[in-house]
């Protein structure tokens, strides 16, 4: 691209016009736009338009307004599905990743039959969510093999997912399952990509332990750290099979997470534009918290 | 670290294994006894609640009369179609990222990247509808084209094939092979690591889908595997023996693949640090 002269730009179009090259591009890209327009671009927007312009449960909907989203956000259902969503979030991301993390240091150093160990717990992430959720469902049952277990260590039976305290907590249980493996598979990554020599000058310095995870580790860690937190939390945005097969929401909405809520909303309630604005709200959300994180981890850098 | 270090390093790495396999094997030993014995051995738990005292495959056997071969049938077949098509939408787009050039490549790499991290399944209600509406409820090419263009195995491609030298292509073109021909004779075979690592992407993303296939295909004749296990458990009169048998074929196909290919899935996440 050395053309001499005026008009820089318009040259390397003039250029790329002329050796086809411009064509071409288009026509190996052109399977892969139509794919993100299709299946990405328009979706959002169709939720965007469809909520703003579209009358679904909301009262006294003019054409274009809030409608949809002031029904929702005066919807105690809805608002008790975000506070539930983001209750599940707060416990469930610190228990993946902290355990993630602590299996990640822990298989870091040689230990007999690594590769082993590494798969196993790998193994659960080629698991369908929709299975898991099923023997684990079966699993966590009153009658189950879990209240069996705890039967011969003298705990009582609990409820689990019977019980409005306890299903929250048996769903994050379910779905840590699969997540704890996966996340460790980036820690560990990240773990051995840190220099050996930062672990040495340490040492040397006289760190203990503690002090050369809290000085060396987790400062070389923290781009991994925020990919996995970020990661995690829009996966567990996300989080629909367990809820749906297992407790519907329930009882009493006490797992009713949000992508429950929109798919009961819009599949079973008939309320399309409700769930189209409780999917731009859920977007939306993504978004933001994604982008405190990012703040978050990359500030921390700083100081 | 103390003397006891290891030990208890080591200690912790086994008991979470064997947490994450135990509910594995007892699924697998669940799905091989009499389906009434089920439930027959939990309390008091003993050697037998994770060893079946009969052996079957009658629960197996009973599956393959069923509907569920038929949900076998269609995961297998929307897998391995997306995992083909996927990695001809992917491949093309990421030689357009990587090698072509051309201007606005940079903008067109950014939204296309950008547009995939929007999360699949928070947009699957509105796609469904737009889906219905072009008449794609209840079909293959419904269950099979949201899975086709996938932001990492993009990205995973594009980074491959930067790394292959520009030499190789200019001596090519010098040869007479145009962009095509360099595309398929040239990238496409240095790439069979990086291909394999895309099509387990592909191919994890379209075997764990769940909401998308219950949204766009409830026909039961459309129904895929990870479908037609949520259905057992709605049943009224659950066959627990069947339901762990479906569980246990859906989890083991994937995870000898897994298994075999481990490495390259392993590299894919390293490399690209993102997911989807």
């Amino acid at each position: 691209m050395s053309s001499v002269g005026q008009g820089q730009n318009g040259s390397r179009w003039g250029e790329a016009l002329r050796s086809g090259s411009l064509g071409t591009a288009l026509l190996f890209l052109a399977p892969a736009l139509v794919a993100v327009v299709v299946l990405r671009i328009w979706p959002a927007g169709l939720a965007l338009w469809q909520s703003l312009h579209e009358p679904g449960a909301a009262p006294g909907f003019t054409n274009l307004g809030f409608g949809n989203y002031t029904y929702l956000l005066s919807d105690p259902v809805f608002i008790e599905s975000l506070t539930t969503t983001f209750l599940f979030l707060i416990i469930v991301n610190p228990v993946q990743i902290g355990l993630a993390l602590l299996l990640a240091l822990a298989m870091d150093k040689a230990l007999p039959a690594a590769g082993l160990w590494r798969t196993l717990m790998l193994l659960p992430v080629a698991v369908p969510q929709s299975v898991s959720a099923i023997i684990l469902g079966v699993a966590f049952r009153p009658d189950g093999p879990v209240n069996a277990l705890l039967a011969t260590i003298g705990i009582p039976p609990q409820g689990f997912m019977t019980s409005t305290s306890q299903a929250l907590m048996t769903i994050i249980m379910i779905v840590s399952w699969v997540g704890v493996g996966y996340w460790m598979t980036f820690l560990l990554a990240g773990l051995r990509d840190i220099p050996p020599i930062l672990y040495e000058a340490a040492e040397i310095d006289g760190a203990n332990g503690w002090q050369r995870f809290w000085h060396v580790t987790l400062p070389q860690l923290r781009r991994t750290l925020t990919f996995v937190l970020v990661a995690n939390t829009v996966a567990n945005f996300l989080v629909f099979a367990p809820v749906q097969i297992l407790t519907k929401g329930g009882p009493q909405g006490s797992t009713n997470l949000i992508m429950n809520e929109i798919y009961t909303r819009g599949f079973l309630s008939g309320d399309m534009s409700g769930a189209a604005a409780a999917t731009v709200i859920l977007v939306a959300l993504v978004i933001v918290v994604v982008g405190i994180q990012f703040r978050m981890m990359t500030e921390r850098a700083k100081s | 670290m103390k003397a006891n270090g290891p030990w208890l390093r080591f200690a912790f790495v086994v008991a979470c294994c064997v947490v994450v396999m135990l509910p594995l094997w007892w699924a697998a030993a669940s799905a091989l006894r009499p389906s009434e014995e089920v439930f027959r051995y939990l309390s008091p738990i003993s050697v037998w609640t994770l060893i079946p005292r009969e052996w079957t495959l009658s629960n197996f056997a009973a599956l393959s009369q069923g509907p569920f071969a038929q949900a076998m049938i269609n995961s297998a077949l929307v897998t391995t179609l997306t995992v083909v098509i996927g990695l001809v939408v992917c491949s093309t787009a990421a030689f357009a990222l990587a090698v072509l050039e051309y201007p606005g490549r940079g903008v067109i790499f950014a939204i296309m990247v950008v547009s995939f991290l929007i999360p699949f399944d928070s947009i699957a209600v509105p796609l469904s509808e737009l889906f219905r509406g072009l008449q794609l409820q209840n079909s293959y090419a419904g269950l099979i084209l949201p899975g086709i263009g996938n932001g990492l195995a993009v990205f995973m491609l594009r980074q491959f094939f930067m790394a292959i030298p520009k030499e190789l292509s200019e001596a090519a073109k010098i040869d007479g092979l145009g962009w095509g021909g360099i595309f398929l004779r040239i990238y496409l075979p240095l790439s069979r690591p990086a291909l394999i690592g895309a099509g387990l992407i592909l191919f994890v993303f379209q075997w764990q889908a769940y909401l998308w296939p219950l949204l766009i295909a409830p026909n039961p004749d459309y129904h895929v595997a990870s479908v037609a296990i949520a259905s057992f458990a709605g049943q009224y009169d659950v066959d627990y023996g069947q339901m762990f048998g479906g569980a246990v074929v859906t989890a083991l196909l994937p995870m000898a693949i897994l298994l075999v290919f481990q490495r390259y899935f392993i590299a894919s996440m390293a490399s690209s640090g993102s997911k989807e």
